[in-house]
């Protein structure tokens, strides 16, 4: 059974197309990248599927669930989480809320029960607490937990913000240039993280990015896109070789040896 | 530090604040009274605003309009239904308004009450609104209630007013609402829920994509706020024993925005502080209007001064100190101690944090 | 309802929202470029028939003399309003600003009262200004004409100043996007101020016609019918120059026809203004003339 089904949508700003005819089926456990030069309508397919925007036509499919148009708290709860582009953390927040707040809307205290700190409600509160810290430790982020969100260097920012990610505990993770501004020894633990991630959290991955060695070393599937359209998909190799993706990304045509 | 401690400390202020009250209240002369009953009152006004605008970052102005619902349900149910007879002689009140009669307590909550059922009405659509938006569509409906009343002299006496309100409100009652007020505010704003608030305050989208439910706590957040609005206004209606529309205009929510700007934005210490120092400065420049002598030069009699030095004031802190005079403090036991700890120069070191 | 009594309100109507288009423009020029709601417009739009006021009672100046000075008097307050209260917060978050022109407006209207007194104050006109043409059963005030010829004229002034000029042109490109303005060696300093200059001047006009026509001041005149021309602002589309003036006849002629067609919600005729607005906000945030944009996430 495939877990995301994006079926040939269509996203239309007036009479601008941002992205035509999207097809997209991701299996159970797969991790697939998504390229193309700026502006392609990446991102665009990301609001798409999280629920910021909504399809102008078709819909997505996840888990066999139209998840068309839903907003995006529920697509959260429905298991799909994402990270931003230009990283959207809570900044006067300290880290550890910002990782706590991932596993909000799977509370089961109601507001009464939160307000008067009922018994069952701290209950779940340290539970929460004690499930940040570990999420936390796996980025080595625990010794900032007081620290502004927003006071953190650039490269643990983006750690944080993929923490509070799993925290809502998704099937299907979301992310958006992940490796964007990072040295290479930075990326090249980011790359490892993420496949431990996947592995620890049994989660499949969408991946948007422009560092090659990122895609090309942990992607098994790649698909590129310009202009709103894919204009290939395959694996690394293919993708490598492929004239139209040459074309896409240095406008001439090249004979690539 | 313990939480068993702090339960014992907050205990024991709590005492101490009531030993206070009640010497207060035996000892002072009714202008004095009526100066710390208005600041407990906007300790409430401002606390609730608070909860809106600086923790889940709504900007609402509309607070004077659930105040102003909260004063005359008030009204309405405490005054004996023969005196409401007589006073509303623009035209006879309306059943069942004549025979409707309550203990204060019943109508402080039933103030609070339909101030927030008004909330969660205009709440459902007005919080799709963001900003400057927001801000007008809120002071928007806070004028439309307030011109409501002036239009329906049945129910309100219309721009006369209600007036001989029984003097019910006193520091027990204006400092108990209030400590109950920044009990269930801190209370929901130190929960997940308030985690969610000020989610919603820093970045919208990015809570959303949480999963946090934008309409669910941002209505929720208003209504609560409403509700304390609403039971302020009652408390404020049994104190100045007299209501009508021109009490609720604008400026009132200017006022308690101004507490909520100079105590800081998201710091019930700061705007427990401002609430107080706003109402005693209001009253103590009153000489400046009167005109005064320094010495040898006469200073003439100016009214209006009073607003402009404070429009002047809000001004300097929004420029300069836009954290608040207080620059964001809050108060915390552990924060307290820490701070006599610095004082006595104590190598008694705290460990590390419990929650 | 007779015809003539119908053509009343509409000339009524006209002469209303005419007013309203004038200080409209105000708030929709300063929205358009710095996204801020001037709170405080309102009391400008008050302070000009008081200083005309003043001028020709207390400093005998000429009518023609007293209006130049009025306008000029105002339109200076505008732009040092924006220099000491919004200047200093461009960077900083927008609610800020919003808190500082509220702070403006009523520290503006107290020093009105202070310095003005309470009082309401009867202006006397010129006999000008106090005739009434009849056109058969209609009467109508020689202020309507006054209003919508000085507001044409102005108008298209406007309109030739934004569009046809430098200044106009860095407008709109401070509007657009204004640290791209800035690089481009746009002087947004200089052109802000100007655009107050010209707003406030606008909202000045309007003050001394309402004025002449109610010629009643007091020092929170003001506060009502600023934000009644900021919702038709709204209405006409925010940031939109034409869109001002088209949002100030609409509204003037819904208020005064609401009024007219049903007297005995008279006293809900605010509440109806608002009403409006809450519904423009709600259903077509962007007005009738306004663009809307996308945000980008």
């Amino acid at each position: 059974m495939e877990l995301l089904n994006v079926d040939s949508i269509t996203m239309k700003f007036g009479g601008l197309t941002a992205v035509g005819n999207f097809k997209l089926k991701i299996l159970p456990g797969e991790l697939i990248g998504l390229i193309g030069p700026n502006g392609a309508g990446k991102t665009t397919v990301f609001n798409m599927i999280t629920g910021i925007y909504t399809p102008t036509i078709n819909k997505i499919y996840f888990q066999d669930q139209d998840i068309t148009g839903i907003k995006p708290d529920k697509i959260a709860k429905v298991g799909i989480a994402r990270t931003f582009q230009n990283i959207r953390l809570l900044d006067n927040l300290s880290v550890i809320d910002n990782v706590m707040i991932g596993f909000h809307l799977h509370l089961k205290s109601n507001l009464a029960s939160a307000i008067f700190k009922f018994p069952s409600y701290v209950r779940e509160e340290e539970s929460i607490y004690h499930k940040s810290m570990e999420l936390l430790g796996k980025v080595e982020l625990e010794k900032f937990k007081l620290e502004k969100a927003g006071s953190l260097p650039y490269g643990q920012q983006r750690k944080l913000e993929i923490v509070r990610a799993l925290a809502t505990g998704p099937k299907l993770l979301l992310l958006d240039e992940p490796a964007a501004g990072m040295n290479p020894q930075e990326t090249k633990d980011l790359m490892s993280f993420i496949q431990k991630i996947q592995d620890d959290f049994d989660l499949t991955i969408l991946l948007i990015e422009h560092d090659m060695k990122v895609v090309m070393g942990i992607c098994r599937r790649i698909l590129v896109m310009d202009y709103g359209v894919t204009i290939a998909e395959g694996n690394p190799a293919e993708i490598q070789n492929n004239p139209e993706v040459i074309k896409a990304y240095l406008g001439v045509d090249v004979n690539y040896a | 530090m313990k939480k068993q401690n702090e339960k014992i400390l907050t205990i024991l202020a709590l005492i101490v604040l009531g030993i206070l009250v009640y010497l207060a209240e035996n000892n002072l002369d009714a202008y004095k009274l009526r100066i710390l009953n208005l600041g407990a009152i906007y300790v409430t006004l401002a606390v609730s605003l608070n909860l809106i605008y600086g923790f889940t970052g709504q900007f609402s102005l509309g607070h004077a309009g659930f105040m102003a619902i909260g004063a005359y349900v008030t009204s309405l149910l405490v005054l004996p239904p023969y005196y409401k007879e007589m006073i509303y002689i623009l035209e006879p009140l309306a059943w069942p308004f004549t025979v409707i009669h309550a203990p204060f307590i019943v109508a402080l909550f039933l103030s609070g009450l339909f101030a927030a059922i008004a909330a969660f009405i205009i709440g459902l659509p007005v919080l799709r609104l963001k900003g400057d938006y927001l801000g007008i569509a809120t002071l928007g409906f806070a004028e439309i209630i307030r011109i409501i009343a002036n239009n329906i002299p049945r129910v309100t006496n219309g721009a006369l007013g209600i007036k001989g309100i029984p003097e019910f409100t006193n520091l027990w009652w204006s400092v108990g609402v209030a400590i109950v007020t920044i009990y269930i505010i801190k209370g929901l704003i130190e929960s997940s829920y308030g985690r969610a608030l000020m989610a919603i305050r820093e970045n919208e989208i990015a809570a959303e994509v949480i999963g946090v439910n934008l309409t669910y706590h941002k209505v929720m957040s208003f209504t609560i706020s409403a509700f304390f609005a609403g039971v302020a206004g009652g408390l404020f209606a049994c104190l100045l024993t007299t209501i009508d529309p021109k009490a609720f205009m604008f400026v009132m929510t200017f006022n308690i925005l101004i507490v909520v700007v100079m105590g800081g934005l998201g710091s019930i210490t700061g705007t427990v502080l401002a609430a107080f120092l706003f109402n005693f400065f209001l009253e103590y420049l009153r000489p400046i209007e009167a005109g005064f002598n320094i010495g040898p030069i006469k200073i003439p009699q100016v009214p209006g001064m009073r607003m402009v030095t404070f429009s002047a004031l809000l001004l300097v802190v929004i420029l300069y100190k836009q954290k608040g005079l207080l620059g964001g403090f809050e108060f915390s036991w552990k924060g307290f101690f820490q701070f006599i700890n610095k004082l006595f120069k104590n190598k008694r070191s705290s460990e590390g944090s419990t929650m | 309802m007779s015809l003539n009594l119908f053509l009343q309100n509409v000339a009524n109507g006209l002469s209303l929202g005419s007013l309203y288009a004038l200080i409209a423009i105000g708030y929709t020029m300063v929205y358009g470029i710095l996204r801020l709601i001037n709170f405080a417009h309102g009391e400008i739009f008050m302070l000009a028939p008081y200083f005309l006021y003043f001028g020709v009672l207390i400093f005998h100046l000429p009518w023609w003399a007293s209006i130049i000075v009025a306008i000029a008097l105002t339109a200076t307050t505008g732009m040092l309003s924006e220099r000491i209260a919004y200047k200093p917060l461009r960077d900083a978050p927008r609610i800020s600003v919003l808190i500082s022109a509220i702070g403006v407006s009523f520290f503006l209207q107290n020093l009105a009262i202070v310095v003005f007194s309470g009082i309401p104050k009867a202006v006397h006109r010129p006999e000008f200004f106090k005739r009434l043409y009849k056109f058969g059963e209609i009467r109508i005030q020689s202020t309507l004409f006054a209003s919508v010829i000085v507001s044409a004229i102005f108008l298209t002034l406007l309109i030739y100043i934004v569009y046809r000029t430098k200044t106009g042109l860095a407008m709109r490109s401070i509007s657009t996007d204004i640290e791209t303005s800035r690089l481009m060696a746009v002087d947004v300093n200089k052109t802000i101020s100007i655009t107050f200059i010209i707003g406030s001047a606008l909202a000045a006009v309007g003050g001394i016609l309402w004025g002449l026509r109610f010629p009643q001041l007091f020092p929170t005149m003001g506060m009502i019918p600023g934000l009644k021309a900021f919702i038709a602002a709204v209405v006409g589309g925010i940031g939109n120059i034409p869109g001002a003036m088209l949002g100030g006849l609409i509204l003037g002629m819904t208020e005064i026809l609401f009024v007219a067609f049903l007297p005995v919600v008279s006293g809900y005729r605010d509440a109806f203004v608002f009403l409006i607005l809450i519904l423009i906000l709600l259903f077509k945030p962007d007005g009738i003339l306004g663009k809307k944009v996308q945000e980008k996430v």
